[in-house]
């Protein structure tokens, strides 16, 4: 038999369950543009029926809990491909500037080496003409200071890429931090009995930025996270982050340490995986490719040149005219003997344009020496090709890693775009839901109120049963 | 099945990728170049850098091309007086050779052919721009000079060398006859001849021997001239060529980095168009959701 009592708290029950599935949809409203924001659906669950006698009643409802709805492979999936996006943009970005030192425009190193080799012909037309000796200094001034300007944009690039690693590894440490310290809140939630969905919605957010970063594997254990990049460098276990740093390398730069291990090969992607494949890879072969263009013409050149006369006929090899030792007159100082800083070392040894040896024989009119600088513009002298065709190599080189970069970049954008739709899918706030959500509730909740209202007058009718009317 | 209730941040994306898009086609309608950096096509910009070269070695050799072309022109005209004085002289030792002459006759043409050997000398010391043309290589000296007391009464001070230059990628041109090939030369020396003729004239013996060494030497220099001559012959064909080349070069720079016009402006306007219909999307976007109609 049941009572009006019990019937009283099974409404009352009702009307706490509606309130509370309100507050959930309340919520999803409020954060419908929050970003990483899970929506919140409530568990309503029969509260356990009683049986009297024969009969078994329902004691109402509860509201089990509130639950975030999404999926976690998805998210993974997501927190992948934000470290390719967060890569190929660092990396695109670092190599569309550097690029822009190899477009064709009328100072660029393709001209100044043409003009360089041109300014020779010119002058075996009339070897003792003094201006068009000068034409060769600076042909040859500008073509050292072509290769100086890219060499130093390059190296000036690294520098700033060098800046970005501490600043990265800096926001990585300051992540790593948040996050370890929403595994303490989240599994404090949890252990507690509550559900900690609007937390782990914040640590997913944390970890998505964090991958746009660096690499990051994620492992649930229990109910906290261990973090690590992808080779296993740990950043976050539980409630404690471990911190990257970072040390100045031989060259200066800053390389990547965790604890007293340099991590710096083992980063390959986010955004300081980009930024260590530009600073360490990209760009330095680049200066590579450019000090063996710049050390090839230089060393081909000096050697011609040492092995003529100038405009007084005095020879400008290892020998005077006497046969005595001498310092060989060098057109360009010698480049470094590696090649490496050859580039941005490039520089013009005379300023006396009459030291130009035209002659191979001493005579002022003589121009063979000249014709054999000349022909140096279409001999392999870089690396078995001629200074021009080498250099176009570094032009299709430049080109190639920024077009497939940016492809790549184009890529992950869509890829993350249909994963981010799909996610939105699951978990996103939809208004229409929400509001469609808010009307079954309040009519439930009104419901429930209109029962309390029976059984309140069927109360009054007990209550009054035994009063006698007078 | 549930959807992407915000379709917003794909409609941004989309807007931003049109005007990206945009941006990209109006740079090339507005500096006609369709690689304005080596990404926009790696291949392109590496054999545009090929054809820069190309045609700025090509500009040079018609520059180099130029200078030698003067240069030997004035040779090859300095050669015609060379050749029309000698046949002047010719004439006079064939008219001193004559019988009928008496001494003072054959003095009047042996002063006459002092003069003609005095102007052969300023010819043969021909300098243009500096350099003295027959002098082989040693350019900057006057190459033949006076001196009694020579055989010949000129001494050639040049050397025997010739310069070449290049004005192709495979041609090198010879710029220069030394002087001593063409005037000095030991069995044909234009200024012994002349002088033998003097001398002959002078004594009254040996005229007509005199004159036929002064024609030998005539034919030889005829001969020798044809260098020059050859030279500009092949010089010209070469500055044609070049030029030639030049037009198809920058034919060639247009086809791998100039903007095809009408294709990019039809690619500007679908961009336009493109992000014209995001615009309109976006605007269309559902303003309204079940909530809108929950007012009372």
């Amino acid at each position: 038999m049941s009572s009006l009592n019990a019937s009283l708290a099974t409404a009352l029950s009702g009307l706490q369950a509606e309130q509370g599935a309100l507050e959930a949809t309340t919520n999803n409203v409020a954060n419908a543009n929050t970003p990483g924001y899970s929506r919140e659906v409530p568990v309503l669950e029969t509260s356990d029926p009683v049986t009297i006698g024969s009969l078994t009643l329902g004691t109402g409802v509860t509201l089990e809990s509130i639950e975030s709805i999404r999926d976690p492979i998805l998210e993974s999936q997501i927190q992948q491909e934000t470290q390719t996006q967060g890569q190929m943009n660092s990396l695109v970005a670092a190599l569309q500037q550097t690029q822009t030192n190899f477009s064709s425009t009328t100072g660029d190193i393709g001209t100044a080496i043409s003009n360089f080799f041109s300014s020779i012909n010119q002058l075996a037309t009339s070897p003792a003409d003094l201006s068009l000796r000068q034409g060769v200094l600076t042909a040859a001034d500008n073509l050292a200071s072509a290769f100086n300007t890219v060499a130093n944009n390059l190296t000036e690039q690294r520098t700033n890429l060098d800046d970005n690693v501490e600043q990265t590894v800096g926001q990585i440490n300051q992540l790593t931090g948040q996050i370890a310290q929403l595994n303490g809140e989240i599994s404090q939630a949890e252990n507690a009995g509550g559900t900690a969905g609007t937390l782990i919605d914040q640590r997913t957010e944390l970890i998505d930025q964090l991958s746009s970063l660096v690499d990051v594997s994620v492992i649930p254990t229990g109910n906290t996270l261990t973090l690590t990049t992808a080779a296993g460098t740990a950043l976050v276990a539980g409630q404690q982050s471990f911190q990257l740093s970072t040390q100045a390398n031989s060259s200066g730069e800053q390389d990547v340490y965790s604890g007293s291990t340099d991590v710096t090969p083992t980063i390959v992607s986010g955004q300081l995986g980009g930024i260590l494949q530009a600073r360490d890879q990209q760009i330095p072969s680049l200066q590579n490719q450019l000090d063996t263009v710049a050390a090839g013409i230089a060393n081909a050149v000096n050697g011609v040149q040492t092995n003529g006369y100038d405009l007084n006929g005095n020879p400008t090899g290892a020998t005077d005219a006497n046969g005595n030792p001498q310092t060989p007159v060098y057109l360009f100082n010698p480049p470094p003997a590696a090649g490496t800083g050859a580039a941005a070392d490039m520089s013009v040894a005379i300023t006396d344009p009459s030291l130009i040896a035209a002659s191979s024989d001493g005579t002022t009119g003589n121009n063979s020496n000249a014709n054999a600088m000349y022909a140096l513009g279409n001999q392999a002298i870089v690396n078995g090709q001629s200074p021009s065709d080498y250099y176009s190599g570094i032009v299709f080189d430049v080109g190639n890693a920024v077009s497939n970069a940016t492809a790549e970049q184009s890529a992950s954008n869509q890829m993350l775009q249909q994963l981010d739709d799909q996610r939105s899918s699951v978990s996103g706030v939809s208004l229409n839901e929400e509001a469609a959500n808010m009307i079954q509730y309040q009519q439930a909740y009104a419901a429930s109120a209109q029962v309390i209202t029976a059984i309140n007058d069927m109360m009054y009718d007990v209550i009054n049963m035994t009063t006698l009317t007078t | 099945m549930r959807v992407n209730p915000n379709p917003l941040p794909d409609l941004l994306s989309a807007l931003e990728q049109a005007q990206q898009q945009i941006n990209t086609d109006e740079q090339q309608v507005a500096s006609g170049q369709s690689v304005n950096v080596p990404s926009d096509n790696p291949a392109n910009a590496a054999m545009l850098v090929e054809n820069a070269n190309q045609t700025a070695t090509a500009d040079q050799y018609l520059r180099s091309l130029g200078s030698i072309q003067g240069e030997m022109q004035n040779a090859d005209s300095a050669l015609n007086s060379v050749v029309t004085i000698l046949q002047r002289a010719i004439s006079l030792g064939t008219e001193g050779a004559n019988g009928t002459n008496n001494d003072s006759d054959r003095q009047a043409i042996a002063s006459e052919l002092q003069g003609i050997q005095s102007q052969l000398v300023s010819l043969a010391n021909l300098s243009y721009q500096g350099n003295y043309v027959f002098a082989g290589t040693a350019t900057q000296t006057a190459p033949f000079v006076l001196d009694s007391d020579s055989p010949s009464g000129v001494d050639y001070v040049g050397n025997s060398d010739s310069n070449q230059i290049a004005v192709g990628d495979n041609l090198n041109v010879q710029t220069n006859l030394p002087g001593s090939e063409l005037f000095s030369n030991p069995s044909n020396n234009v200024f012994q001849a002349i002088q033998d003729l003097i001398t002959s004239l002078q004594n009254g013996t040996n005229i007509a021997s005199a004159v036929s060494e002064l024609s030998s030497a005539y034919d030889y220099i005829n001969t020798q001239r044809v260098f020059y001559g050859n030279a500009i012959d092949q010089l010209n064909t070469q500055q044609t060529y070049l030029n030639s080349e030049t037009t198809q070069l920058a034919q060639q720079q247009t086809n791998l980095g100039g903007t095809n016009l009408p294709q990019a402006i039809t690619n500007l306007e679908s961009s336009e168009t493109a992000d014209q219909a995001t615009l309109e999307t976006i605007s269309q976007t559902e303003q309204n959701n079940l909530f809108s109609y929950l007012s009372r």
